[in-house]
């Protein structure tokens, strides 16, 4: 009688782990809760900052304001000149490494 | 001290750029005096006698409105060309920024006397297109220049 207790004891706990199983396998995975990534304004930032060699992401060097005015047309002068002098040099010698030589304006250095 | 070789007046006898240029007034400017304004109708053509010209257009720095140089002229040079092609409007701005002398050519009397001259209207017109000429491939090799340097900003 014990045995046929026992016997029928570990066939109820059998089909209990069998259906556990089974609907363990068959059941819908619940989606995720989606996580509104809503972007970080620094993050945004940084996203749109094309990357430099020697200029770290998303760092962007703050615009130099102490710089007066006055002092920034004349740069922007300087660069003017520095251009023309480097077109007119490739005008008077028409050549792929006069077209693109270097100047030493501070604008595109 | 040699007389002023006039860009416009190349490969012309010493007599007839004389009678060109009586055509026109002598104009001192001061330092700093504006001589062409942005978008004015262009009915004078100028030849720098000595001094400068410099050629600016207005430009945003810093929110503020700055007149940012384009060209410079110096003696001998035109300025002003808009004055002999149509729509006959400057599209620059121009002031001297030193003591400066030009010579205003009136645009109906040139024309009058290139009416009454063609062979000197011809050679005026092939100074004035080499003139034109020199400002557009100037002009574009920097454009390409600064074109080049974006494409090498972007790929970095």
């Amino acid at each position: 009688m014990e045995m046929l207790l026992m016997g029928i004891f570990i066939s109820i706990f059998g089909m209990a782990i069998a259906a556990a199983a089974f609907g363990a396998a068959v059941r819908r995975e619940e989606p995720a809760p989606q996580l509104q990534a809503q972007p970080q304004p620094a993050a945004a930032a940084a996203a749109t900052i094309p990357t430099r060699f020697f200029v770290q992401d998303g760092k962007i060097p703050a615009p130099n304001v102490s710089v007066p005015i006055e002092a920034l047309l004349l740069q922007l002068e300087r660069h003017v000149r520095l251009e023309t002098a480097a077109a007119t040099s490739f005008l008077a010698a028409p050549n792929s490494a006069l077209l693109h030589s270097k100047t030493t304006s501070p604008f595109v250095n | 001290m040699s007389p002023v070789q006039y860009d416009l007046f190349q490969g012309l006898p010493n007599d007839c750029v004389e009678r060109m240029l009586a055509l026109g007034s002598r104009r001192t400017l001061h330092s700093g005096e504006q001589l062409i304004e942005l978008g004015a109708p262009a009915e004078e053509l100028y030849l720098v006698a000595h001094g400068q010209i410099n050629l600016t257009l207005p430009m945003q720095v810093r929110g503020q409105k700055a007149d940012v140089l384009v060209e410079e002229r110096t003696g001998g040079q035109t300025v002003g060309w808009s004055a002999l092609t149509p729509p006959y409007q400057f599209t620059l701005q121009a002031s001297a920024p030193v003591e400066t002398e030009v010579i205003a050519l009136p645009r109906p009397a040139l024309e009058n006397y290139f009416a009454g001259h063609p062979e000197i209207g011809h050679r005026v017109s092939l100074n004035l297109a080499s003139v034109i000429g020199q400002r557009l491939q100037l002009f574009q090799a920097m454009w390409l220049r600064e074109v080049a340097r974006m494409i090498e900003m972007r790929a970095a």
